[in-house]
């Protein structure tokens, strides 16, 4: 065993290590993008300058910014779910220390 | 709690009403400052106090407020009415406490650091800068100040025919870096004349393609004065090439950054 399985499996046994580690991988980077509301801010503040500048009408910023919520609260959903802090909504002073925000 | 729930919980009269803080003052006696809370229905704003420091506060259904425009608003309202007369904290977005009792417990658990922030920003207010140009213009105007960049656009504009790819590539590079230069210089600029008039400065990402500076500035409220004659100074001077977005008096958003110890409330 040892060395030599490993050289006679290797077509075998390298792409199911490779499909795994590559699985984890595609895992977190979903995950962490589900779970970043920095993108969705940026899109709220850029479509804030939009109508300061005038680039677009009041009837298309309330379409807009419902579209923005509906996102932001799908990743309040997502960061729930994987049982991360989230802001708004009712806190308290923690009894542990431990920072929530 | 999801968004679905959080506006069932709105309208059901079974969940108890919470407190909505919108900054932290130092006052140790009861205030009103009028119907003007968030959530549509004018809702009081009174203080809860704790010693010498007050939360500034409206009765809330426990819910989730998206920081729409209304509810930013809002929220920023009622800043501002404070600030008229006290030095605040102002709280983040969307903060809810249960009761009265937890609102005073995050008094009593923070009462140094709100004191400390507190006496460090007594008397200072907070302005907003925004700066944008317009592409082209910069661009014209590099053109006629830039020797190289305009031999090279006149003999790529001589030889439209024959003037090599590498010639417009390098064309390309050449004003880039330009405009990065002068992005620069500009911001600099304007940097180095409003050092005198505020105590600090603070920088964000910029937002959009057109903007090169995001700022916000601490200034005392003796020199409010003085830095709003500067930025009129200033933006007369770039008149033809940047458009200032000026903002303010705000509260001290971007230089207070205290970390409370909050944990939700289930």
């Amino acid at each position: 065993m040892g060395l030599l399985t490993n050289i006679l499996l290797a077509p075998f046994l390298g792409p199911v290590w490779g499909t795994k580690w590559t699985l984890e991988k595609v895992d977190r980077v979903v995950r962490d993008q589900l779970t970043d509301d920095t993108p969705v801010k940026e899109d709220l503040m850029a479509l804030q300058m939009q109508l300061e500048m005038g680039e677009i009408d009041d009837d298309e910023y309330v379409r807009r910014e419902a579209e923005i919520m509906q996102r932001l609260r799908e990743v309040r959903e997502w960061r729930e779910k994987f049982g991360m802090s989230t802001s708004g909504g009712p806190v308290r002073v923690a009894e542990s220390g431990e920072s929530d925000q | 709690m999801t968004a679905a729930e959080s506006v069932s919980a709105a309208t059901d009269p079974a969940f108890a009403e919470g407190k909505y803080v919108y900054c932290i003052i130092r006052n140790d006696r009861s205030r009103e400052f009028g119907e003007i809370g968030i959530g549509g229905s004018g809702a009081r704003v009174y203080t809860v106090s704790h010693k010498d420091l007050a939360a500034v506060v409206s009765d809330t259904p426990i819910v989730i407020y998206d920081p729409t425009r209304e509810n930013v608003l809002a929220h920023e309202f009622v800043n501002e009415t404070v600030m008229r007369e006290f030095t605040l904290i102002p709280m983040s977005f969307g903060t809810i406490f249960r009761s009265e009792n937890d609102v005073k417990a995050l008094l009593n658990s923070t009462y140094q650091a709100f004191t400390d922030v507190l006496d460090k920003m007594q008397g200072k207010i907070e302005f907003g800068l925004k700066i944008l140009w317009d592409r082209d213009l910069v661009v014209a105007a590099i053109e006629r100040d830039n020797d190289e960049i305009r031999r090279l656009k006149d003999e790529i504009t001589r030889n439209a025919a024959s003037s090599t790819y590498f010639a417009r590539m390098q064309l390309g590079r050449l004003v880039e870096a330009a405009m990065e230069e002068a992005s620069n210089r500009y911001v600099n600029h304007i940097h180095e004349q409003l050092k005198e008039v505020s105590v600090a400065s603070r920088s964000s990402k910029v937002i959009g393609d057109r903007m090169i500076l995001n700022a916000a500035f601490l200034v005392e409220r003796k020199d409010e004065k003085a830095f709003d004659e500067k930025v009129k100074t200033i933006s007369l001077q770039y008149e033809d090439l940047l458009t200032f977005k000026y903002t303010g008096p705000w509260p001290p958003y971007n230089f207070v950054n205290i970390k409370l110890k909050l944990e939700k409330a289930t």
